[in-house]
């Protein structure tokens, strides 16, 4: 799993991510989500991978990150 | 003591049945010897239960020849009343039941299918057709058939009362079962007394409410749910449906799964996922069950209900298929939902996989450590069933929240992009299971061989099944391509000496051996899983023990150990 930065355009993505949600309600917003994670997992498709990132995902907050 | 003997209930949610339902054969009660002589009788192999695994392996074990004893409690196929169960049967299966002789009635009385579609609502949210998949044009059986389980239980007795071999006793409820320095020993109740069989090996396929599991302290793994369903196997009297349809979400069937199925005698399966813990005598009720009917079919569409059956499932799997002299296999073994067809199919497996083995061993050609292996591959096998059919589970009974949100974003997907058509889990069909960690298997072993055909010597054409018939029991041998006379002098050396039988598979040219085939289109090669010059080492349940290139050391090794044998080093040096 990449770690490191792989972003063309962070900021760019992270402004997309929240125009995308204006104006939903909660539903549609949820719903959105797992829309997306099922796109992006099938762009990885790379089983090790994907578990590696929803192991990454569920551990967090990692112990050393509490400040 | 006649009186402890008790008719079976008539159980499995049977609720009603109207016109000419089903019309169940009934076989006769014999006395058994050994009430007369009040001695123990003395086997072989007793087989406890006469359901689709019981019967499969009584009937692979009369066709290779070997005696046994099968002990069913009622007496009659299915469950009494106007039965039906398992409904569709796979490719491997249905080549399983080929080679026992009766795929014939089973393909002239079923219906063959190939094409599903699935539904969200009112949308179509994909299809499939079977016949247009690769993987299973090749086998000459289709792949899959529908037709109610008792159909196929009834062509297994008739078949196995004309092979001979195998004595069932109707009306003989096992009472119980220990084992001790001479053997297994079962207590038997009949209608006409009880006696005692002794029994070098004792299989289990007496189903799901099994008694050996507590009688031999088996530890099993289990999930129970919370979903429930309702069954209703209907005959249209007008406007029948024309496909197998399955409804993620209904609407008339407020926004539950629905399954709509064909099997013989035009008789439709239609199952309904019910509320969660809902009352099963309520809605197997006839007008619950007629007022459903008509959401989905119309206020006139004139049904016939021919069966009705309300059910919960779970999922249990035995941590152990053989303790000592006992043997679980089928739904004793391992229980399921019904999605993807994995009960029936895999007990059907379970049966093919234990009965070479028991005859090989029988037989003196094969050592006892073969039947260790039946717990090596089948449990890989139930345990794989096993999580499949949970996930399958987990889809069609989302429960509110993240796993119903996750479930929506898929359907919704699904409609639009293909990749998403794959997270829909409307059920996995069963497979051949695969063997990865058999004792008896070597290099490339595992696989499951399809029934493909190729053209023996003469230009008829031939079929994997007409070869392990014709092996009886014994392991094949099949060479491709040319030997070298050095080579034919081993491999004869090997099937002297050897449980194993040799054919040559050329695609053209000159065969060397004697005893040959032709694979032009290289079908049969493919079905083994080689290519180019090599050997492929199948077993009688049509698995591919192991596969190599050279007539070698390690191919006389395979086949020791495909027979439980180990060869010491030096044995082969």
């Amino acid at each position: 799993m990449k770690t490191r930065l792989h972003f063309e355009d962070a900021d760019g993505f992270y402004e997309q991510l929240l125009d995308a949600h204006q104006g939903l309600s909660h539903e549609e917003s949820d719903l959105l989500n797992a829309r997306l994670i099922l796109i992006l997992a099938n762009q990885v498709g790379d089983a090790r991978l994907l578990k590696e990132c929803i192991e990454a995902a569920a551990k967090f907050p990692p112990a050393a990150s509490g400040g | 003591m006649a009186d402890r003997y008790v008719e079976t209930a008539y159980t499995n949610g049977y609720e009603f049945t109207e016109g000419s339902g089903y019309q169940l054969p009934e076989y006769p009660f014999v006395e058994p010897p050994e009430i007369r002589t009040g001695q123990p009788g003395r086997e072989d192999i007793v087989i406890v239960g006469g359901g689709i695994t019981g019967l499969t392996l009584a009937c692979a074990l009369a066709r290779l020849g070997v005696r046994a004893v099968l002990l069913d409690e009622d007496n009659t196929v299915g469950v009494k009343g106007a039965s039906s169960r398992g409904i569709v049967y796979t490719q491997k299966s249905l080549e399983i039941f080929q080679r026992l002789g009766v795929y014939g009635r089973i393909a002239d009385k079923g219906v063959q299918w190939s094409v599903g579609r699935t539904f969200a609502g009112q949308d179509e949210v994909y299809s499939f057709d079977m016949r247009s998949q690769a993987g299973f044009n090749l086998s000459s059986q289709p792949p899959f058939i529908n037709i109610q389980q008792f159909y196929i239980e009834g062509f297994l007795v008739e078949r196995i009362l004309e092979l001979g071999q195998v004595e069932i006793r109707w009306c003989n409820r096992v009472t119980g079962y220990r084992e001790d320095d001479a053997g297994a020993l079962l207590s038997v109740s009949t209608p006409a007394g009880d006696y005692q069989l002794r029994a070098a090996h004792v299989i289990d396929a007496s189903g799901s409410r099994t008694p050996f599991r507590e009688w031999v302290g088996a530890s099993v793994t289990a999930r129970k749910g919370d979903d429930r369903w309702c069954i209703a196997d209907v005959r249209f009297t007008q406007r029948p449906p024309v496909e197998r349809h399955t409804w993620i979400e209904a609407p008339f069937n407020e926004n539950r799964a629905v399954w709509q199925h064909l099997m013989a005698d035009e008789v439709w399966r239609i199952d309904y996922q019910m509320a969660p813990d809902a009352d099963p005598a309520h809605v197997s009720r006839e007008d619950v069950v007629r007022e459903r009917l008509a959401r989905q079919f119309g206020e006139d569409c004139g049904v016939e209900i021919v069966w009705v059956g309300p059910y919960a499932y779970r999922s249990e799997c035995i941590d152990q298929m053989r303790h000592g002299r006992l043997f679980f296999i089928g739904d004793s073994a391992k229980v399921v939902s019904p999605f993807g067809a994995r009960g029936g199919n895999t007990g059907i497996a379970d049966a093919d996989n234990l009965a070479w083995k028991l005859a090989a061993v029988l037989r003196g050609r094969a050592g006892p450590a073969l039947l260790d292996s039946f717990h090596a591959e089948r449990h890989e096998a139930a345990q794989e069933n096993v999580r499949v059919t949970n996930r399958t589970a987990r889809f069609l009974r989302a429960p509110e929240g993240i796993e119903r949100l996750f479930r929506s974003a898929a359907i919704s997907l699904a409609k639009q992009h293909l990749f998403a058509r794959q997270l829909v889990n409307t059920g996995r069909m069963a497979v051949a299971n695969t063997y990865t960690r058999s004792p008896i298997c070597a290099q490339g072993g595992g696989q499951s061989v399809q029934n493909v055909s190729f053209q023996f010597a003469d230009g008829s054409t031939g079929t994997v099944n007409d070869l392990l018939l014709w092996t009886s029991g014994e392991l094949l041998l099949l060479v491709f391509g040319d030997i070298p006379a050095a080579s034919r002098q081993r491999l004869r050396a090997l099937c002297d000496s050897a449980p194993v039988r040799a054919v040559q598979v050329v695609s053209e040219g000159h065969p060397q051996a004697v005893e040959h085939v032709r694979d032009p289109q290289g079908h049969l090669q493919g079905a083994c899983h080689v290519f180019g010059h090599a050997w492929a080492l199948v077993r009688p349940d049509a698995y591919v023990a192991s596969t190599g290139e050279s007539i070698d050391a390690a191919l006389v090794h395979a086949v020791a150990a495909a027979m439980g044998m180990s060869l010491s080093e030096g044995a082969t040096a």
